[in-house]
């Protein structure tokens, strides 16, 4: 079995045909080709276009530089914001980017697909807040609480990596989803009360307060200075995450970290080859939990509060997607794929700003997917002809059809109530429009050639008419993780190994 | 390994020396707050701004939307009435989604950066009022919540003076709650199961308190929101149970578990439901089933109006209507000098006086020391010919 | 001993078993073909359930319906069940065909955002609220009992006729067919029977169409037992369906069809005997699944797979 390359899907008018192309797989390696082979067309297309200048330029600086430039942003992003701003688009992703790396090591650079992971999470911020809040009665400083926090949660990771000593792939993943289940109900029960178990010697004991949640967490007291802004608890994440990232450099340039890419690539051969493999998966858990587990401790103080909601399967997927989209592996890719997963919805959050992101989005992924130059600017401006001309025909036949007004007004919005139908009430025709989009995406990727650009048009159009009426009603909801499953599908179509990722290749 | 542990040392000294010069005040304060907004002060223009939170999508949209729908209803006809306009900034907390109450702290903080904003309706739960004290303390505002039900947040002192509630607390519905089943139904043996949430689980505890201490047999058990197979757990109900309490958030579910219990051949035990479920879908169930709500009043003008607009009561969102009331009336108290501070603004909520007549709930409304109502009874109601109908 | 207890727990057990098992059989086929654990299955189910809603608004509804209940019931059923069947053949032709030489995580990740996909765009589509079957009003619920202790309703009774009824099918298919022949060649060895002429795309397609069908037929199910539908429901029943062909057996059809039962039964009697049983009961059946794990791995009914170097 062999994996797909790197580069994205070839084009017509790019290459001269000679390549005889099997049936339905443009770029699928054969089996028994070999890696320069199966990378020898990600090179002729990495070399062409803006983007392949700009991905060896940044390959060609060091890596401090590398850091530099993608941790200043962040460093200058509280002096030019204010307090909502700072928290809503920094310290939440900033936080995120800290777990996302700590999975990055168990499933990107150890290959194990750890299922359970934001139970660390969790379990980070509940023992915090036992140690230091007014629930519990107890007030331990930062600096005390948060090493044993680290450690203790270190212990829960070998303890759950014991069990991928005998599961493989699909089952490990099952096992650890199962623990976070076990996870949730624990501590949403664990409150002394009458569904909670009674311990040995103390009775019932009331550890997490129950679905009530654990509040009152102190915030951090570190050598008697509390942090107690938004700021200060940014400037403290953004630290961490900087070290951790110069940490996890030199890991993955070190015999562990050349360890765990051979368990990720076969575990099998890496065994054969003397490669302590248990010992290995037990250090990657090890080292995601711990990671999880500190940025637990800056949740739970930021929140001043742990609920049993906050853990559960949500968190996880929008986890999973930052160090998919980032790429499986790649240190700079998470931070990045931190901003985007959590950045973008907040921007979605108005309506106004949702459609600009929106028509902006499609319209740079028409640029960018189409070469040559003048089919995107055919498909653009035959989608606008073919806009204006079904919408002078509705408001002629059909009048209901273009009563209605677009949400969140704006310039835009004005501008395209001219241009979408916007029935007055769309109650069923959204959702058979809806399906009717699913369909026409679906054909577009079975058509080639100027075909593409034919179907290309009404689609555009149709999606536009289903974002209008339906989508956008529901941003920062149901149109997030639905955009959200569709880039999962696709990135894994495309670009297996995310957008930062190095592409691995599997030879039987 | 070595570099690594070298780097760790230097990163944890490095980090302790930075945070102490970033952000760091002496003495104890609450969470992440930007320094003395409440006292600053605004000037009053024509229009004024309140933050309303509340869950618009999400899994508990299907009740979030019923409270913003009654705080529009009550910002539509004060507009029409008054020369001053309100008009409300949204933040949708996402009440039960995937980043759990982290949507409501980030609500909060937005809302408490911006200057114009002098008051808060909301949010709907008793867990995203614990999460957002630190950032809507920290900015000076008052909050009021048309459904955070939970005792604890208003005694414990926490929250005194910022926070507000214009619907009784859990406590004084379990106390209609048992009074009715000891005193009336006189029943012996009672069976309590609880959703799980923190809503259920908290009013479970003290119904099943306040039965025990009457000698009443309690069973309990719970399940989950999501559940919709209640045959397993019908069958451990104990044959002889005369009164099943569910005190549940999702009408849907009280009806499935009605219809379930009546198909496994229960349909004689009693079923008391909790203000979450008081619905056609669960009065529909028959002549066996009862429910508790605040004593709102059906046939007040104002409920037919809003019936006409949204074609249902929604009765759920009513107390948000005099939230919004109650924000509304102290902000323009404050304003009479034609500035006012988040301060004053919490200062004239803490003295709201809305005469029973005038009020929505049927009941005047006024702020003890605590924040809760000082009136705050709950009604207990009988299911007649499928409506309805309050006996107590 | 409670007898009343036992035997309610038991027909529960039974009748969520019967669920289950219909969900684990299109895992344990999905799985024997491509070695792919399908996410987005438990959501599949969760929409045969809403065509099955929908297909009873369009004949009329619970309370008026165009036909006999009954024949109602046997139209959503078809409907469904052809609906859903041609979803599962759309998600494998545009999800996981192209994966299908990829490194394992890739179509793992795409179906995980299948799965994201599909439930919300169900809860865009149709809402947050839960529907109702209404099956009292459609075909009314008649409980039998034999002596005191023993009551099962017709509902329950037509569930467990009809999952094992499916499942007799299937394996008629499996068993005597020439497809059938062709997906036991194709999950014993893929190149090889790629080899000797075999479709191995349409074979796929062909597994995917029938584990969907059944995941359907599933949702109806639940929906007619228990009343309630709503856009989540997938998850739980995806991963307790999976739990049932591991413990089964993966791969094996009589082991998916046992796994289901022997789920459900302990869910039921965990619920039933235990303390704090409700809120634990799935606790419980994972437990159950950590203890095959330990002590046979391949399951009930499975074969020991050799890994090939």
């Amino acid at each position: 079995m062999s994996s797909l390359g790197g580069g994205p899907p070839l084009d017509e008018g790019d290459l001269p045909a000679v390549t005889p192309e099997p049936v339905d797989i443009p770029d699928r390696s054969r089996v028994g080709t070999d890696e320069w082979v199966s990378q020898a067309e990600a090179r002729r297309t990495a070399q062409t276009g803006l983007s392949g200048v700009v991905a060896r330029a940044w390959e060609r600086l060091p890596a401090p530089a590398r850091l530099v430039i993608l941790i200043g942003p962040f460093a200058i992003f509280p002096f030019i914001t204010n307090e909502g701003n700072l928290y809503r688009y920094g310290l939440i992703t900033v936080i995120y980017a800290l777990l996302a790396l700590g999975l990055n090591v168990v499933v990107g650079f150890a290959g194990l697909l750890d299922l359970g992971y934001v139970a660390f999470f969790g379990f980070g911020a509940y023992l915090y807040g036992i140690m230091a809040s007014g629930h519990s009665g107890h007030h331990l400083q930062a600096e005390i609480a948060i090493p044993i926090v680290v450690v203790a949660t270190a212990l829960l990771g070998l303890l759950l990596g014991l069990t991928s000593w005998r599961l493989l792939g699909d089952y490990l993943a099952i096992v650890t989803l199962f623990f976070l289940q076990a996870f949730v109900i624990f501590v949403n029960n664990a409150n002394g009360g009458l569904n909670d178990f009674s311990y040995p010697f103390v009775g019932k004991v009331d550890l997490t307060g129950g679905a009530n949640g654990l509040d009152q967490i102190d915030p951090f007291n570190l050598f008697g200075y509390h942090i107690t802004t938004t700021k200060g608890y940014y400037f403290f994440t953004l630290i961490s995450l900087t070290l951790l990232m110069i940490m996890l450099y030199f890991v993955n340039g070190s015999r562990t970290g050349r360890a765990w890419r051979a368990l990720r690539e076969d575990p099998l051969a890496a065994e054969v080859m003397s490669v302590p493999v248990n010992r290995l998966k037990l250090l990657a858990f090890m080292f995601g939990a711990a990671t999880a587990g500190f940025s637990g401790t800056i949740f739970g103080a930021v929140q001043s509060g742990a609920f049993p909601g906050d853990y559960d399967v949500g968190l996880l997927i929008t986890i999973y997607a930052i160090v998919i989209l980032g790429g499986l592996g790649s240190i700079g890719g998470v931070v990045i794929g931190a901003l985007v997963v959590n950045g973008a919805p907040e921007l979605l959050r108005s309506s106004a700003n949702a459609r600009f992101l929106f028509y902006g989005v499609l319209l740079v992924a028409l640029f960018v997917a189409m070469r040559p130059w003048y089919k995107p600017v055919v498909v653009f401006l035959g989608t606008i002809a073919f806009g204006f001309a079904v919408h002078g025909i509705a408001s002629a036949v059909w009048s209901r059809g273009t009563e209605g007004h677009i949400q969140g007004g704006g310039r835009l919005g004005r501008a395209l109530e001219h241009w979408v139908l916007l029935p007055n009430n769309p109650g069923s025709i959204a959702g058979w429009a809806y399906f009717a989009l699913i369909v026409a995406a679906l054909v577009l990727t079975m058509v080639r050639g100027w075909w593409r650009v034919v179907v290309l048009i009404p689609t555009l159009y149709l999606a536009s008419f289903v974002w209008e009426n339906k989508l956008v009603e529901q941003v920062s909801g149901a149109t997030r993780l639905i955009l959200l499953g569709t880039l999962l599908v696709v990135i894994m179509n495309v670009r297996p190994s995310g957008i930062f990722g190095t592409s691995r290749v599997e030879i039987v | 390994m070595k570099k690594v542990v070298v780097a760790a040392t230097l990163a944890a000294a490095l980090a302790v020396l930075a945070t102490a010069a970033w952000g760091s005040t002496k003495g104890s304060s609450r969470v992440a707050a930007p320094a003395n907004a409440g006292n600053a002060l605004v000037k009053c223009g024509k229009t004024r701004s309140i933050g309303l939170m509340a869950p618009f999508t999400g899994p508990a949209a299907s009740i979030g939307i019923n409270q913003v729908h009654w705080a529009n209803f009550y910002r539509n006809s004060y507009n029409r009435s008054h020369k001053t306009k309100i008009k409300f900034v949204n933040e949708d907390t996402m009440l039960g989604s995937a980043n759990g109450t982290a949507e409501a702290v980030k609500g909060a903080q937005a809302l408490g950066s911006n200057s114009s904003v002098l008051g808060v309706v909301g949010p709907a739960g008793s867990n995203e009022v614990k999460a957002t004290t630190g950032a809507l303390k920290g900015a000076g505002l008052g909050w009021v919540s048309g459904s955070a039900t939970n005792t604890q947040i208003t005694l414990d002192g926490t929250r005194t003076g910022f926070f507000f509630r214009t619907v009784p607390p859990d406590s004084s519905q379990s106390k209609s709650v048992s009074a009715y089943i000891v005193n009336n139904l006189k029943v012996k043996r009672v069976y309590i199961i609880d959703d799980q949430e923190a809503y259920s689980t908290g009013l479970a505890d003290e119904v099943q308190a306040q039965l025990k201490a009457k000698g009443v047999t309690v069973g309990r058990d719970g399940v989950s929101q999501q559940q919709s197979d209640f045959s397993a757990i019908i069958n451990k109900i104990p044959r002889n149970t005369q009164l099943v309490y569910l005190p549940w958030q999702l009408p849907p579910k009280g009806q499935a578990f009605g219809q379930q219990m009546k198909s496994l051949g229960r349909a004689g035990t009693k079923l008391m439901g909790s203000d979450g479920l008081f619905d056609p879908a669960f009065s529909g169930l028959g002549s066996n089933v009862y429910d508790s709500f605040f004593p709102l009043n059906p046939s007040d003008p104002r409920v037919a109006a809003f019936k006409k607009v949204h074609k249902a009561t929604e009765l759920f969102g009513a107390p948000s209507y005099v939230a919004a009331q109650v924000v509304t009336g102290a902000i323009d108290r404050a304003c009479k000098n034609g500035t006012a501070s988040r301060a004053e603004v919490r200062a004239q909520i803490k003295k709201t006086k809305i005469a029973a007549s005038a009020s929505l709930l049927g009941l005047a409304v006024a702020f003890d020391k605590h924040g809760d109502m000082v009136k705050k009874p709950f009604g207990i109601y009988h299911s007649v010919k499928g409506v309805f109908v309050r006996v107590a | 001993m409670n007898w009343s207890l036992f035997f309610g727990e038991l027909v529960s057990g039974l009748t969520l078993g019967s669920i289950y098992a219909l969900i684990a059989l299109g895992y344990t086929m999905v799985y024997g073909i491509l070695k792919l654990l399908n996410f987005a299955h438990g959501d599949v189910y969760m929409v045969g359930a809403f065509i099955g809603f929908f297909v009873l608004q369009w004949l009329g509804g619970a309370l008026s319906p165009v036909v006999n209940g009954w024949i109602a019931v046997a139209i959503m059923f078809a409907v469904a069940m052809v609906g859903c069947g041609a979803l599962g053949v759309g998600i494998e032709r545009f999800a996981y065909r192209p994966l299908r030489n990829a490194p394992r995580i890739a179509p793992l990740i795409s179906a995980l955002g299948v799965s994201i996909f599909l439930q919300n765009s169900a809860l865009l589509l149709w809402g947050p609220q839960f529907r109702s079957y209404d099956t009292f009003d459609l075909v009314g619920v008649k409980s039998y009992s034999i002596g005191n202790n023993f009551f099962i309703s017709n509902i329950q009774i037509l569930t467990i006729s009809v999952s094992i009824g499916l499942t007799i099918v299937l394996a008629l298919v499996v068993s005597r067919t020439r497809t059938g022949k062709a997906m036991r060649a194709t999950s014993f060895d893929r190149d090889a029977a790629e080899m000797m002429g075999i479709s191995i795309d349409r074979v796929i397609s062909f597994t995917f169409f029938l584990g969907s069908a059944l995941a359907a037929a599933g949702g109806v199910m639940f929906g007619l037992v228990f009343g309630q539908i709503f856009s989540l429901m997938g998850f739980t029943a995806g991963l307790k369906g999976f739990t049932a062909a591991v413990v089964g057996g993966i791969g094996s059809i009589p082991g998916a069809v046992l796994g289901g039962f022997l789920i459900g039964l302990t869910e039921a009697f965990a619920t039933g005997y235990l303390p704090g049983g409700s809120v634990y009961a799935n606790l419980y059946v994972f437990a159950l699944l950590i203890v095959m794990f330990l002590i046979r791995p391949t399951g009930l009914l499975g074969s020991p797979v050799i890994q090939k170097v």
